[in-house]
């Protein structure tokens, strides 16, 4: 191990300097006495429950999905076999994220890229090829829709074929994400709506989940998204309320949606985890308290335990590394220890080949063992919140709060969080934490096992990448033909022009989208819609 | 005179991490880049042939295939053009892109190696 002066300066990844040791008299003086509440209690930092996971364990959450829907649909019942107590839907992002069917030229450009990252599902009956069998009233499912643009196809697919076997939706749990994030920071894609109609297709979703959805989680801000592209704990925590006022100012001004019942719709979020876990933990933690405060200050929201913070985590993929890819099951480990540490709801753990391909099933399995290994074997599930009332970990909540509150202000300053979307002044901050974070490796501040230390160019552990399979174009093709060769014609023209016309109106799209559904309307002709609707949105960088 | 690179992601995929580190480096080390972003076969090759391009780097954050296809591409038309590409490769892909006469670094290589490997294809050093 390198060898480390007494008298250089430590930070945690936030930039917060490190002490050697902490005691009662570090705890900033507006946190001591709310430090002592117990879980259950305000200002919520240590839960919101008092029996934690004694009542209700994590959910074993991972992302699934590749080749074609059957493909995706029997990785899920393989992982639902091994112990996953969700389940996730992952579309194919060259289709799903840019709204084309696959005979669109930039896809066919790239047909073997097709099916890589998720299943192509193109129209409802793609969805109910992938559904399969599946727990859907049950288990709480991700219906896929994590970029803005596909949210609203993606959902009102899987809530058709949920009304056509006949679940009711008004029981039906799950969620579709629709993350801000994601779409206009992390994976910046070739085409999409801008930023303001990309708004009001959330509040749109937000609004018809209240009305007849309303176990389902509408909208997902992932946190996840800005901190794996750069952002700092702290400011992954500043971004993530950022986004969920501009959710909660727009529900407000429609006045349509009842503001409690709007918060606990924008408070089912995500988080990463990352490797310098205890920092992690303390963020999640930070955000609990965050939200409460939030809520009560700025919507007057008394009872914040009403719209309480459910936080899914995962854990860092920019961690997981391309050497030696077997010493990524401890960091998924370590990393998952720390979201368990943060006291969070939900959990899926980077597969030990994330730095490859999308997960084999070897390390799709192995993700969900070192959730089970620490659920079963542990005892770490029987003590909420154990990390409480440390003199560091509450330290650290309160200071990360602080500058997660400076980093909200720095945004509002600049307009606002979809502002800084659009002027990509998130994206400059994204990079220069990238550049920085890289030079540290590069020049040796920072060791990663297997990459700039301790490299074995004979290792045994070589791990190749996990491909799918090759027929997931030819096989989406020729569905996507026979959809449009023997589907109601009319019916399909209809929707399609109702959904048309309630994009240029203020209408919400949700019930033109379900009848979209019902007529079998592909995704490239929803796109085409919102191309010729909303044009493109302006990208801030180059990518 | 400044030696010019381009720079693409053969994928439709929207992680814009690596390409731009790289692509910063590349121009601290006196470089000009020329970044098209997710870029199809046919918008490398126009580029490559168009922008006088002393080298193409290529972001692969998909299937072998893609690359392989634009490679062939863009070797039909400058023949001579060096090419070098970085992202989510596996060994074994690594290793038909190295069959075709492509430096590979995948997730995890050194900046000062790929800076290097620039000079090095471009003749600056």
């Amino acid at each position: 191990m390198q060898k480390k002066s007494t008298d250089k300066a430590f930070f945690s990844r936030s930039g917060i300097e490190l002490k050697s040791f902490y005691t009662g008299d570090d705890i900033p003086d507006g946190h001591r006495d709310r430090a002592a509440a117990a879980p259950g209690e305000a200002p919520y930092h240590r839960g919101f429950h008092t029996s934690g996971y004694r009542s209700k364990p994590w959910r074993i959450f991972q992302l699934s999905g590749f080749g074609k829907p059957e493909d995706e649909n029997e990785r899920i019942k393989f992982l639902l076999k091994n112990g996953e107590t969700g389940f996730i839907m992952e579309h194919d992002r060259n289709t799903a994220d840019h709204c084309y069917n696959v005979d669109h030229p930039e896809v066919v450009a790239r047909r073997e890229d097709v099916g890589l990252t998720g299943a192509v599902m193109q129209s409802v009956r793609d969805t109910a090829i992938c559904m399969d069998g599946l727990p859907v009233d049950s288990s709480f499912g991700h219906a896929g829709g994590a970029v803005v643009q596909h949210a609203p196809f993606a959902l009102a697919a899987y809530w058709t074929v949920a009304k056509q076997r006949g679940f009711d939706l008004a029981k039906l749990p799950g969620t579709g994400q629709s993350d801000f994030n994601l779409t206009y920071l992390g994976c910046v894609t070739k085409e999409q709506i801008p930023t303001l109609p990309g708004l009001q297709f959330n509040a749109d979703i937000i609004e018809f989940c209240d009305r007849y959805l309303p176990y389902w989680v509408p909208v997902s801000i992932a946190g996840y998204n800005a901190a794996d592209t750069g952002l700092s704990p702290d400011q992954e925590l500043g971004v993530l309320f950022a986004n969920a006022v501009e959710y909660l100012d727009e529900i407000k001004r429609r006045g349509s949606v009842d503001l409690i019942k709007a918060a606990k719709a924008c408070g089912g979020v995500s988080f990463r985890a990352s490797i310098e876990f205890i920092e992690e933990a303390c963020k999640m933690r930070a955000a609990r308290l965050m939200w409460a405060d939030l809520l009560r200050e700025r919507y007057g929201i008394s009872d914040p335990k009403v719209a309480n913070l459910r936080i899914h985590c995962v854990t860092a993929g920019s961690k997981m590394t391309y050497q030696q890819p077997l010493n990524n099951i401890v960091r998924g480990t370590l990393m998952a220890l720390g979201a368990v540490f943060g006291g969070v709801q939900s959990l899926g753990v980077s597969g030990y080949d994330e730095a490859l391909s999308i997960p084999s099933e070897h390390a799709h399995q192995m993700s969900v063992r070192i959730q089970q290994i620490l659920q079963e074997e542990t005892g770490i599930a029987n003590v909420t919140d154990p990390l409480g009332g440390s003199y560091y970990v509450e330290t650290i909540t309160a200071q990360l709060a602080e500058k997660a509150w400076e980093f909200f202000e720095e945004i509002q300053n600049q307009g606002g969080y979809l502002a800084t979307l659009d002027s990509g002044w998130l994206h400059a901050r994204a990079a220069e934490n990238q550049y920085k974070e890289f030079m540290d490796m590069e020049n040796g501040d920072q060791q990663v096992i297997g990459v700039n230390c301790f490299q074995d160019d004979e290792s045994p552990f070589e791990v190749d990448g996990f491909m799918g399979t090759d027929d997931a174009f030819d096989v989406a093709t020729a569905r996507l033909q026979d959809v449009l060769r023997t589907r109601h014609e009319k019916a399909a023209t209809a929707a399609l022009k109702q959904l048309e016309a309630d994009c240029r109106s203020d209408t919400n799209i949700m019930p033109a989208m379900m009848e979209a559904m019902s007529a079998e309307v592909t995704l490239g002709e929803i796109g085409n819609v919102y191309r010729e609707v909303f044009g493109n949105w302006n990208t801030p960088i180059q990518t | 005179m400044q030696k010019r690179i381009l720079m693409a992601k053969t994928g439709l995929d929207g992680h814009w991490r690596g390409p731009t580190i790289v692509a910063r480096a590349l121009r601290d080390a006196g470089f000009e880049v020329i970044m098209i972003g997710m870029a199809n076969t046919d918008d490398i090759v126009t580029s490559a042939v168009d922008e006088d391009v002393d080298l193409v780097g290529l972001n692969v954050g998909g299937h072998i295939d893609v690359a392989i296809r634009a490679i062939e591409n863009v070797r039909n038309a400058r023949p001579e053009l060096p090419i070098f590409a970085g992202g989510t490769i596996t060994p074994r892909a690594a290793k038909q892109l190295e069959g075709l006469g492509v430096e590979v670094y995948p997730p995890g290589s050194q900046l000062t190696d790929i800076v290097d490997a620039a000079e090095r294809l471009t003749g600056t050093k």
